[in-house]
């Protein structure tokens, strides 16, 4: 279902990709097309949310042949995939990093959906890039600021707050500068399900982000989750995230090591976190599609209390350039 | 003696010399002329104009910034390869001649027939690769793609050929390398004033192709048919001297100008069949970029293929070591030329090339120590490694003779190569492919000893571990044990196989046995407990061995009996020397015993556990105390500690808890740590010991802390892998048969969530104090680093600036006592001569210097501030940059560091390519370059391209489109067809015919992707030699649009059937309704000039439709309307295989005709078409019809402008009829006179007209005199009166002013 989905998403987003989908669905055929961008929109199935789409939209979006301007219809905020907020905190400012960056680089939630239903909608907008430049991006430096939102729709506007304060109470211990946001959508903007969720970020003096995020239970699905509680587990996720720690946040450490691969041949470095199943698993992926290996160093933090292991990934970028993009 | 008459001194009078003497003189006298004219008038030179200033100020920053080029990083490696230095020139200008006399000068060596490239040192740092290029295109347009320096060879006595200015445009477009110019044959000239004119005529038109002051050296003439020697030292100084620019293509692709080929087809295929495809390897320097195996590369002349294999060879041609000496020994001076047959001589010595003639004695040598290898490197794959082992010991597998290695070396190539599955729970491996190739090659006794085999490893592994207790003398002797039996399997090879099997089993046997005793003996040694700990050590020591494998496959590039001389001497540091002495006297038993491997194990059987008797004997205590043990142990001692610090937390752990299940289930825990995570944090490890229910997820979760395997997790895993070698054994039902299981593994992510939300399965508890301060310092609240923190920083400000002089309030401020206090004390202590301990006094001067550091940087960075700009920054990061690339993986070794990076440029490889055709390799001439381009992502695949093109003005034909061309782009050669457009104003690319002749045009094509920005060339055809310029157009990739429509004019023609006012229908334009109905609105217009528009399809004629027009419209009009037509490009690619064509006719590819060639061979006309052919115009007149004017029209007319209805009289009647007068004579003659008389009076009449005039011109002459005269009169009384009265005017004037002042005064 969302498979389709997105193979429907790809193929709106190229020129020329031709997909062959066997009678079973058990197999599929896929050549690759030229990215070809525009503006565009697309319905996005409502199993997976729009982070599930988004994301390898960010990673494809600086390599179009025009600037993608793409609106997503679907579930914006799940307890599955990563939520546009997460993605609009973390990922772009990890864009940024790379040389991509300008007005248009833009993620704008119109409106929000919660599952089941949906009914949120989302603009991305994102630049062209012929090159990426490489980073070095070692030291995260220390947390300076926690910003948030905590989002409610189709229910009280009271769940935000109550969210808030209980966030608030865990992390105050660590930081007095926090600012949570509660965003209370109406009408139209709300979807079509109730839910209410936050999601935090954590700002270091370095500009790295690192971000957790927290939904309720969608309805008529399990056991209703009471705000305080759900502020509370967010908050300590976000404590979490911070004690993994690392300059990339743990859902963008594979976008960051995608573009890391794809910059040009010089050596980038990057420190993150304890690596996921899934990185792991994309690394594999890396290194079956471009050769290329990363150098993984383990370093311990000299102090006590600066968290968990890091991990010092470092390679050589494969020198990729867009060569769909024009040039006058 | 006559004496001679002197001449007399003359004084000169012109000249320099005089003009100065004279100027003396002036000056003498102080009449000279002054000092310059700026100082004489300085005013005269200060600014006149502010906006010429400006200007002027403007033009020099232009000037300035122009120099700049965007700074690009800089990735030429340390050791940068060989220059490639291309001579060229036309044919019998001296090529050779000179390729000669520059090996002959940089390595006094001769070489007399010159094939390929030839690699010389030429330099400490710099290494030269020579090679010739002949006057082919195909040649020319490959070598200019990958040199670096060009030396153009110019025949003077001849002049400029053509060939000299292709190259040049080659060049250009292709990135322009380096060019030279040598003129040669400058001893034909006699006369030495032509000889000079000649000269400066080149040189001038050589500057102009190249750019002025481009260096062009002259070789005067020939001795002994070689080049005077000064001349070429000199030539060789300024090459060896040179430096070059990156270009953008050549630094952006990794490139090889292959200097040996090696055919590795299996002879037998090539028997079946001769024609088949070949697998053919490549040797050459690396350049360019770094090169990444399995990748796309491309052979200009034969195709493109995958890399299938890629490894490193040591420099046959390298650098000397570093050293202080000026210049280089004769032994470096060294010379590689393989093609041509130099070279292998020179290095049959080493171990790349023992295939070489005469090394037969050698290559057995490597044979000996093959099999070992192989059976290692198969048995105990090693940790992470192996996949960088591969790489090292597939090269070697091509110098091995076939028998032996067939088996073991598919054995042990297939299963690296397979891929591998690993859980990240279990770690369970399984290797699949190795055992299917075994058993389709060998019978079961085979696959059999295959078990036993596997047995072994597993036993071997055990064995490693097995060294705390017993001293490394075990794995020792195993390892000599295998060796043994691999030696006499080696000796006997196929006979004496199936003894061998037999033989095999009966060593693993004894392995087990032995290792049963050992155990046995830790057993009575030690207490239960303790077993449990060496087994977890064990299991730590499999690691170590896994680690110790390594480093001995590592060893293996060198002679085995080095290594093992080397093993033995590591390991026996710390065993006792008697043990040494059994172990000495057991490998000699060993070597000796080759014969019969079952005695061989047997004996090493024995003598092992003498040994291990003995050696325990030896210990100190035996092995009672772990920690002793672990001393005793040279190797691990990085290990021992971890051990120790694990032995006092467990003794902690124990004081702890007592109950025994807990302490067992902790210690499992912890072994898992210690196999994952040696470093593993101890307090991190302590806190999640309380939680005993969540192993499972925990255990994950330290996989993925885990510290030294991190890498082996992502890029499969090698240890893991051989700890479960042995269950996988175990799975095999019968020897033959496997029961395939799917992996756990592989089943659980298919059916997983790919969600890149790294989901935590145990969250810590946050509200736990100590779980809380692990992550302190993370904020800024915390804690910072010392050269961080805030407070820290403004201490040290203080001791910076402490001592300052506040000069308004004369008050000395003073620095921190405490600091000064310091600092007398160390003087004192100085003073004191040695009264302070030493460290002190170093921590102090440590402290000064760092101080005196940081003030440095402090005023760097406000110096430096001030001229800081943009460009230096972005240079600076540049910079730094290019040092990270060079520094990042210095340290590492070369294997590992090509699985990071790649090949970089610099390394001599060796590229194995397969599926090559035949031809390549029976129609190989070494005259024509080979060159390997590597392609970058998607290179590799074709497409349209867009190009911006220019014909080139030397070219004498235009381009026509759908002519196939040869387009040389990026590293291909290729012929396809290009559609010529260009771009209107409104966007729409419209076809062109032909080429325009002096502009700029898009061509689109379909052929490689290529980036945009690279340049390219375009010839007709590359066979044979036209007397023209060759070259037919340039140009640039701007696009690579797939989706690009080319359109071309389509006038649909249509004519009137029936004419209303404005209105009329027209037929003949389209076949349908529907055609119409996609027009409708369509604007068109007819010949004469008439717009209008398409209304309706009608339905009686089909196809034919209303429309409506600004004017009437007649029937003889040809409406028309204009539309565009979408080209479609044709999609032909045809790479030019020149190198395929058989020896001497390389320079004759000939792809696709054009049509125009094909017509003029086989004689066809061209069918013209008639209406197209001259005609005499005939032009009917024209017929217009009478005015007619309506009646109602006419009615309103006025009178004037009425038609008179004047009808035409008709014929008179009769009766109206004049009778005719006739004359009679005399009334004629009456008539006769009368006329006669009439024209005289006439004639009188005009006389005196004319008369009359001239009088009347005469009085009017007259009378305009006198009017002027009297005018003239009239106009001097007239200024008479005037002056009088103006006189008059004046007097009262003046009264008037007197008879005022003087009333004023009166006043």
């Amino acid at each position: 279902d969302f498979e389709a989905s997105f193979i429907r998403l790809i193929d709106k987003v190229t020129n020329g990709s031709r997909i062959e989908i066997n009678q079973t669905g058990t197999t599929l055929y896929y050549q690759p097309g030229l990215l070809y961008g525009g503006s565009l929109e697309h319905d996005c199935s409502p199993s997976r949310s729009i982070g599930y789409y988004l994301e390898s939209l960010l990673c494809l979006a600086p390599f179009m042949k025009h600037p993608l301007k793409i609106v997503l219809r679907g579930v914006t905020n799940d307890q599955v995939d990563p939520s546009v907020d997460v993605l609009k905190a973390t990922a772009l400012p990890l864009l940024k990093r790379f040389g991509i960056d300008g007005e248009s680089l833009e993620i704008k939630i119109n409106r929000r959906g919660m599952p089941p239903k949906g009914g949120g909608e989302v603009v991305f907008t994102c630049p062209l890039r012929k090159v990426l430049q490489p980073i070095q991006f070692t030291d995260p430096g220390k947390i300076k600021r926690i910003r948030g939102t905590a989002y409610s729709v189709r229910v009280s506007p009271q769940m935000a707050n109550r969210m808030v304060e209980s966030a608030r109470s865990i992390l105050n211990k660590f930081l007095p500068d926090i600012y949570i946001y509660t965003d209370h959508m109406k009408g139209v903007s709300s979807g079509k399900s109730p839910g209410f969720g936050m999601c935090l970020t954590a700002e270091t003096i370095n500009g790295t982000i690192l971000s957790a995020e927290l939904a309720s239970n969608p309805q008529g699905q399990g056991t209703a989750v009471l705000p305080e509680e759900l502020g509370q587990n967010c908050a300590k996720l976000l404590l979490e995230e911070v004690y993994r720690g690392g300059c990339v946040d743990s859902t963008n450490q594979s976008l960051a090591l995608l573009l890391m691969t794809l910059g040009q041949r010089d050596v980038s470095k990057v420190l993150l976190g304890p690596l996921s199943p899934y990185t792991i698993e994309f690394l594999r992926h890396l290194r079956s599609f471009f050769q290329i290996m990363f150098k993984i160093e383990t370093k311990n933090p000299e102090e006590e209390h600066m968290g968990g292991e890091k991990v010092l990934m470092t390679c050589v970028g494969t020198g990729f350039s867009n060569l769909s993009k024009t040039i006058r | 003696m006559e004496e001679k008459e002197k001449k007399k001194h003359r004084a000169k009078h012109s000249g320099p010399k005089a003009e100065k003497k004279r100027k003396r003189y002036l000056n003498d006298l102080g009449i000279g002329d002054e000092e310059d004219a700026r100082k004489r008038n300085p005013k005269a030179f200060t600014v006149q104009s502010a906006v010429r200033m400006a200007r002027t100020f403007h033009r020099t920053q232009d000037l300035k910034t122009k120099k700049h080029h965007i700074p690009v990083v800089d990735r030429t490696p340390l050791e940068p390869p060989p220059v490639v230095v291309v001579v060229m020139g036309p044919p019998k200008v001296g090529k050779s001649t000179l390729i000669r006399c520059l090996i002959k000068n940089f390595t006094r060596q001769k070489l007399v027939e010159i094939r390929g490239p030839v690699t010389i040192v030429s330099g400490k740092k710099r290494r030269l690769t020579i090679i010739e290029c002949g006057c082919d295109i195909n040649t020319m347009i490959d070598l200019a793609k990958v040199a670096d320096l060009v030396l153009m060879l110019i025949d003077a006595s001849f002049g400029f050929e053509m060939e000299t200015f292709e190259f040049l445009n080659i060049c250009q477009v292709h990135g322009f390398p380096k060019i030279m110019g040598v003129l040669t044959h400058l001893d034909t000239f006699k006369n030495n004033k032509q000889l000079k004119k000649t000269k400066k005529k080149l040189k001038h038109r050589f500057w102009t192709e190249v750019y002025p002051g481009a260096k062009l050296f002259y070789l005067s003439g020939m001795v002994h048919g070689e080049y005077q020697k000064q001349e070429i030292h000199n030539l060789g100084r300024f090459i060896s001297v040179m430096k070059f620019r990156p270009l953008t293509w050549q630094t952006s692709h990794p490139y090889v100008l292959a200097d040996r080929m090696e055919e590795l087809t299996n002879p037998e295929e090539v028997r079946i069949n001769p024609k088949c495809d070949r697998k053919i390897s490549l040797y050459g320097y690396l350049r360019g970029a770094h090169l990444k195996n399995k990748s796309q590369v491309h052979m200009p002349g034969v195709g493109d293929f995958t890399v299938s294999d890629v490894g490193f060879l040591p420099d046959p041609c390298a650098l000397p070591e570093q050293q202080k000496k000026r210049s280089l020994n004769e032994k470096e001076k060294l010379v590689y030329a393989p093609l041509s047959g130099v070279g292998g001589i020179v290095y049959d010595k080493d171990a790349v090339y023992i295939d070489l003639g005469g090394s037969h004695a050698h290559e057995k040598e490597e044979e000996e120590v093959r099999p070992n290898h192989q059976l290692v490197q198969s048995l105990i794959s090693t940790h992470s490694a192996i996949d960088v082992k591969m790489a090292s010991s597939k090269v070697s597998l091509f110098r091995d003779s076939r028998p032996i290695g067939s088996e073991d070396i598919g054995q042990g190539f297939v299963m690296p190569k397979e891929e591998r599955e690993i859980d990240l729970k279990t770690g369970r491996v399984r290797r699949k492919a190795v055992f299917e190739e075994e058993e389709k090659e060998n019978d079961d006794a085979l696959s059999d000893e295959e078990d036993n085999q596997e047995e072994e490893a597993a036993a071997m592994s055990e064995d490693g571990s097995d060294e705390d207790d017993e001293g490394d003398a075990e794995e020792e002797s195993d390892r000599e044990e295998e060796m043994a039996v691999w030696r006499a399997k080696r000796l006997k090879t196929e006979v004496t196989k199936e003894q061998a099997m037999s033989e095999l089993p009966a060593f693993a046997d004894s392995d087990d046995d032995l290792e049963m005793s050992s155990e046995g003996e830790g057993k009575t040694d030690l207490e239960e407990d303790e077993v449990e700990e060496y087994d977890d050590e064990e299991e730590e020591e499999e690691q170590r061995t896994y680690e110790n494998e390594s480093s001995d496959s590592e060893f293996e590039a060198m002679s085995k009996r080095v290594a093992e001389s080397k093993q033995c001497v590591i390991k026996s540091v710390d065993r006792e020397i008697g043990s040494q002495i059994s172990d000495h006297s057991q490998k000699r038993k060993a070597g000796l015993t080759t014969d019969s491997g079952n005695c061989t194990a047997e004996e090493a059987s024995e003598s092992e556990v003498e040994n291990s008797s003995l050696d325990e004997g030896g210990d100190e205590e035996g092995s009672h105390d772990e920690s002793d043990v672990e001393e005793s142990n040279s190797k691990g001692s990085q290990y021992a500690q971890a051990k120790k610090a694990d032995g006092v937390r467990r003794t902690k752990l124990k004081a702890v808890e007592a109950d025994d299940d807990v302490e067992n289930l902790l210690r499992e825990e912890e072994e898992y740590e210690e196999k994952v995570d040696l470093s593993a944090d101890t307090t991190g490890a302590l806190k999640w010991k309380e939680d005993l229910t969540q192993k499972a997820a925990e255990a994950f979760l330290r996989q993925q802390r885990s510290t030294p395997n991190l890498r082996k997790l992502v890029y499969g895993t090698a240890l893991e892998d051989e700890e479960h070698e042995s269950e996988d054994a175990a799975d095999e039902l019968g020897g033959l048969f496997r029961v395939s299981r799917p992996d756990k593994a592989s089943r659980q992510k298919a059916n997983d969530l790919d969600c890149s939300k790294f989901l935590i399965e145990k969250p810590q508890d946050w509200d736990l104090e100590e779980v809380m301060s692990s992550i302190r310092d993370c904020f800024v609240t915390g804690k910072w680093e010392d050269d961080k923190d805030a407070a820290k920083l403004l201490e040290e400000d203080e001791e910076l600036y402490g001592d300052f002089e506040d000069l308004e309030t004369g008050v000395v401020h003073k620095g921190k006592p405490a600091a000064e206090g310091d600092e007398s004390g160390s003087e004192e202590g100085e003073d004191g001569k040695m009264s302070k301990p030493e460290p002190e006094e170093e921590e102090k001067k440590k402290e000064r210097m760092d101080k005196k550091r940081k003030l440095k940087e402090m005023f760097d960075a406000e110096y430096d501030e001030g001229d800081a700009t943009y460009f230096d920054d972005l240079k600076e990061e540049m910079h730094k940059q290019a040092q990270l690339n060079r520094t990042e993986f210095e340290d590492q070794d070369d294997e590992t560091r090509v699985q990071y990076e790649g090949f970089r440029p610099g390394m001599y490889i060796r590229i194995e390519i397969e599926n090559v055709p035949c031809e390549f390799v029976l129609n190989f001439d070494p005259h024509y370059p080979v060159i390997l381009g590597g392609l970058g992502n998607s290179e590799g695949n074709v497409g349209y391209v867009q190009l911006r093109l220019k014909k080139h003005r030397w070219y004498k034909k235009i381009l026509k489109t759908r002519d196939p061309l040869i387009l040389s782009l990026g590293w291909r050669r290729f012929q396809t067809i290009p559609m010529f457009y260009i771009e209107d104003h409104n966007g729409r690319h419209r076809l062109l015919k032909y080429t325009p002749q002096h502009m700029h045009c898009g061509a689109a094509f379909w052929g490689p992707i290529t980036p945009q920005g690279t340049g390219f060339l375009a010839v007709q055809s590359v066979s044979g030699i036209t007397p023209d310029f060759r070259i037919a157009a340039t140009g640039v990739v701007l696009d690579l649009d797939k989706s690009i429509t080319i359109v071309k004019k389509l006038k649909l023609t249509g004519f009137p059937f029936k004419i209303f006012k404005n209105t009329c229908f027209i037929k003949g334009m389209f076949n349908s309704a529907l055609e119409v109905a996609k027009f409708e609105g369509a604007a068109i217009r007819t010949v004469s000039g008439i717009r209008g528009q398409i209304k309706k399809a009608l339905r009686a004629p089909v196809g034919a439709f209303r429309a409506t027009f600004e004017d009437k419209l007649l029937m003889s009009d040809i409406v028309f309307v204009r539309t565009w037509y979408p080209v479609s490009i044709p999609t032909f690619y045809n790479p030019v295989t020149s190198l395929l064509k058989p020896a001497g006719e390389k320079d004759s590819w000939s792809g696709m005709k054009t049509t125009g060639q094909l017509r003029h061979e086989r004689g066809i006309k061209v069918k013209q078409n008639k209406d197209s052919l001259y005609k005499p115009i005939v032009r009917e007149k024209r017929h217009f019809n009478k005015l007619h004017i309506p009646k109602a029209l006419q009615k309103a007319l006025p009178f004037k402008n009425k038609p008179k209805n004047l009808e035409k009289k008709g014929k008179t009647p009769k009766d109206q009829w004049r009778p005719a007068v006739i004359r009679e004579p005399h009334e004629k003659k009456i008539s006769a006179l009368l006329s006669a008389l009439s024209t005289v009076n006439n004639y009188k009449i005009r006389k005196a007209k004319v008369k009359h005039r001239e009088q009347l011109k005469e009085y009017l002459k007259v009378k305009q005199k006198e009017d002027e005269q009297k005018f003239k009169r009239q106009k001097e009384a007239k200024k008479k009166i005037y002056r009088i009265l103006g006189q008059r005017e004046k007097k009262r004037q003046k009264s008037s002013l007197k008879g005022s002042s003087k009333g004023e005064k009166s006043m």
